[in-house]
């Protein structure tokens, strides 16, 4: 058997992806999964600074109790616009459809995934939708919230910004459902030779249970924005009292979608963290199998748990109390992972690279953002703490703090992969920590606020928060700092970064097999399933080498 | 932030993180002491993952001394069944905690005798009609005597939220919602607006009062009494102007309709055989949409009725005085 690395090498002399086709148009139109990814991730990121730079209109705003920055009518635009971009332009298709893309088919070893063309539809649609968030903000804006509750959403009053806003969401959700179904064909039917279920790396275990979340709730999405667009413009009588419809409907719909929605932004996060735990600890995963069926556990009962956003509501509290049951068990779960992962750095070779710095920091803050999960998940204390700072801590230490942790921490780990380049370790480690304390800074303080009794989403607020208030903001500076770093880390890599060997960290999956970049068909040779997580068969040869198998002609 | 003197008392769940808001309403302490026993829950959680985290970077970092990893399982069935029993046996206390806290939310004792207010939320205000007849800007409650909010909105959802009491509920257009407690310490509590209702949302409050005694609510509830026309008033004149006494008796007399005379808490039989109790949103359901539930005896004969959200709670208020008088 002729061996894939060394024959990878070779190809790597002369074609990449990169290079493989000139000229926009090869880019744009592109049925490559690794161009469609780096399309993905410029778009992303580019979500993330819009987010980013509103989150700091809305931060500076409430330094003051008045709100010292702009109008009312402006900071409601700013949140709303802050969260709808976060959550549907950055947090839910950053890691499955920028990473993911890249990887999945390199780590099955296959040439693509199952529909490319497919692929390059969803990217369009991801476009178009991300275009008509654009329009919103030229129309003036949108100051709904992003959980675009009726009537307040649909009041007659309003004009095109709510139905662009729908538009997008319904496109975008599209998109996101077209990326499920080919992760989920591809992960079962284009498997290398050899690569059973309980071969595969826990980062597709986990886009595998994200991808049955996308199928089966993201439609409910579409059909809830889409009933929303005609209620606004024919009046059905769905959602607005007025015309005999039921708001509290819109929410059981919303929420059927967006609890799930959140599994759909944790599950990746968490597969990437089971990845980057074993490589850089040098060990076997601990509790493979625990790890990939509590995904599925956690895409299951994620279904079921939509009602623990509507504690208030109205609704009969025999629905709250089994609603509030069922989300507690998303505990067990959560709590197997991180067992798991801390296990698996036991007695291991732990090596402190940027992407292990970004996930021990996760460990820390998606203990935060879970154990919290349980003060809203129980009734009791649900009750006060409902819409309140309180929440809005807790989802960003899930949202942020956990999966946009995890999403750089497979940026960083996969950059050497999708770029052919190193990057600079102390950039890379300034900007970890950075995050990590300005990510502390900024949300703690509001755990507080809520607790004291803050609402969320006021433009101005009572004098007692005023301390808790500035402190956040502080910290969301130096948390953009610290991304700031980051940026920098990765331009730079760009620009003169040292050439990336094909195995940079010593990782067994299938994609560290091939070049780096990879050649345009990913694998010289098509590559056979190895364990995912067996480093004995690996020995570092180099920096500039990287690691290498062993044996040659060995078993690799 | 931890209060010692309830640390020496002995007991952590007492203790608490030490900056909750003050408690003034019957729920609060089961409220703070479910926070506190999540609290202390999620702190030991937080330190041994912690602590385990660093614990282990520190031995097991890669060094010169330290040229690989040692050998180690990589999986234990007797681990993970212990790391999956202890959440599910926790998850069983948290709910079990939470849950008979939670019900005393939602329920008064039995056989209380509450003081009703109809509250109704708009962009951006409260109001607040009390019992007896007088409508405020200001919810007016007294110390010991258990309170039960009926809240409508006019416009979009709000939500009323006063943080010492621990207790919110949407006020849903369209619907009635419920929200029952009992103050306990007199005072001057601020009502917040906790669901998002546009542009002056962080300035859509108003105060709960709690008086210390009856002399000094019925001084309030006199003060400046009969300048507007109450609920009650309210309902009574619709009742005539619309013509709803042409067919419903107020003196328990079949008409066409059924009598409104003594039906407020009942459990009306309905011709498909099924039961419905006459609550706040059973009229209102029975004026918008009245072929939606049919009393049994009687035919689907009368046309919607499109009142306003002040006249279907001053209707509501003149079939509950029907009941219990005035």
């Amino acid at each position: 058997m002729t061996t894939a690395p060394a024959a990878a090498a070779e190809h790597a002399a002369g074609d990449s992806y990169l290079t493989h086709g000139k000229g926009i148009a090869s880019w744009l139109f592109s049925l490559d999964h690794k161009r469609i990814g780096i399309m993905y991730l410029a778009l992303i990121v580019f979500s993330l600074f819009l987010g980013g730079v509103f989150a700091m209109v809305v931060r500076f705003h409430l330094w003051d109790p008045s709100g010292g920055l702009v109008s009312n009518d402006a900071y409601n635009k700013m949140f709303t616009l802050h969260g709808a971009v976060m959550i549907f332009l950055f947090v839910i298709p950053g890691i499955p459809s920028a990473l993911g893309n890249f990887v999945v088919p390199l780590m099955v070893g296959a040439k693509d995934v199952a529909f490319p063309r497919v692929n390059l539809l969803s990217f369009w649609l991801f476009v178009a939708g991300a275009v008509l968030f654009i329009a919103t903000l030229v129309v003036g804006g949108l100051d709904t919230g992003w959980t675009l509750y009726p009537p307040y959403s649909l009041e007659s009053s309003r004009g095109l910004g709510i139905l662009l806003a729908l538009t997008g969401v319904f496109l975008a959700g599209f998109s996101s459902i077209l990326t499920g179904v080919n992760f989920i064909a591809t992960i079962h039917k284009m498997r290398a030779p050899g690569q059973g279920w309980f071969d595969l790396p826990l980062f597709l275990w986990a886009l595998y249970a994200t991808g049955i979340i996308q199928i089966f709730a993201t439609p409910v999405l579409g059909i809830t924005v889409a009933l929303g667009f005609l209620e606004r413009v024919f009046h059905l009588g769905i959602f607005m009292p007025e015309y005999g419809g039921d708001p509290v409907l819109f929410q059981h719909f919303f929420w059927f979608y967006s609890h799930p929605a959140v599994y759909i932004m944790i599950l990746p996060a968490m597969g990437i963290v089971s990845e980057v735990v074993a490589v850089f600890s040098r060990k076997p995963i601990f509790g493979y199998k625990f790890i990939a069926m509590s995904s599925i556990a956690i895409a299951l009962i994620g279904f079921f748990v939509w009602g623990h956003h509507m504690f208030v509501s109205g609704q009969s509290k025999w629905a709250n109390i089994i609603f509030s049951f069922l989300t507690l068990l998303v505990a067990i779960p959560s709590a197997i992972k991180t067992f798991n992962w801390l296990a698996t750095l036991y007695k291991g070779h732990i090596i402190l690279k940027t992407p292990m710095l970004f996930v021990l920091s996760f460990f820390a803050i998606f203990g935060v953002g879970g154990l919290t999960g349980l003060f809203l998940g129980t009734l009791a204390t649900d009750i006060p703490l409902h819409d309140t700072y309180f929440v809005v801590a807790h989802f960003h230490f899930v949202m942020v703090g956990a999966v946009m942790i995890a999403f750089l921490a497979g940026l960083f780990y996969w950059w050497p992969k999708m770029t052919g380049r190193m990057y600079d370790e102390r950039l890379g480690t300034a900007s970890a920590i950075l995050i990590f304390l300005g990510f502390n800074v900024t949300f703690i303080p509001q755990f507080l606020a809520g607790t004291m009794g803050m609402p969320r989403r006021y433009a101005t607020y009572a004098e007692q928060f005023v301390g808790l208030n500035r402190v956040s903001t502080v910290g969301a500076v130096l948390l953009a700092a610290g991304l700031g770093v980051a940026l920098w880390a990765f331009v730079a890599s760009l620009r003169h970064g040292a050439r990336a060997p094909a195995n940079p960290w010593g990782a067994a999956t299938l994609e560290w097999a091939t070049s780096s970049p990879p050649p345009h068909d990913n694998f010289a040779v098509a590559p056979r399933g190895v364990p995912p997580y067996d480093y004995t068969g690996l020995t570092h040869a180099s920096d500039e080498a990287g690691w290498i198998p062993v044996r040659p002609e060995g078993a690799r | 932030m931890i209060r010692l003197p309830d640390l020496l008392a002995g007991s952590l769940i007492a203790a608490g993180p030490g900056y909750m808001p003050e408690r003034a309403s019957s729920v609060a302490e089961g409220v703070d002491q479910v926070f506190a026993l999540l609290f202390w829950m999620s702190a030991f959680f937080l330190v041994v993952i912690i602590g385990l985290t660093v614990l282990f970077v520190i031995r097991y970092r890669a060094r010169a001394s330290r040229p690989g990893p040692e050998a180690s399982p990589d999986h234990s069935t007797k681990l993970e069944i212990f790391w999956t029993a202890i959440p599910l046996l926790l998850v069983f206390v948290i709910f079990a905690a939470s849950t008979k806290v939670y019900l005393a939310m939602t329920e008064l004792e039995p056989g209380a005798n509450p003081q009703r207010v109809q509250v109704t939320a708009r962009k951006w205000s409260w109001w607040f009609d009390h019992a007896g007849g007088k409508g405020s800007k200001e919810l007016h409650v007294l110390v010991g005597r258990p309170v039960e909010l009926v809240l409508a909105s006019t416009d979009v959802v709000h939500s009323l939220y006063v943080p010492q009491f621990r207790l919110k509920q949407d006020a849903v257009p369209g619907r009635f919602t419920r929200m029952v407690f009992t103050p306990t310490v007199p005072g001057t509590y601020p009502i917040l607006c906790t669901e998002y209702c546009g542009t002056n949302h962080s300035t859509m409050s108003a105060v709960a009062v709690v008086h210390p005694d009856q002399a000094s609510f019925d001084a309030w509830a006199a003060e400046g009494k009969g300048g507007e026309e109450s609920l009650l008033q309210v309902g009574v004149r619709v009742f005539e102007e619309k013509g709803c006494s042409a067919c419903h008796s107020v003196d328990g007399s079949p008409g066409v309709g059924p009598s409104i005379k003594g039906i407020w808490g009942k459990d009306e039989k309905l011709t498909d055989g099924k039961i419905a109790k006459v609550d706040e949103n059973y009229i209102r359901e029975s004026i918008v949409t009245p072929g939606a539930k049919i009393v049994a005896g009687f035919d689907d004969m009368m046309p919607p009725v499109p009142l306003d959200d002040r006249e279907i709670q001053g209707i509501v208020a003149y079939i509950q005085s029907l009941k219990e008088g005035p």
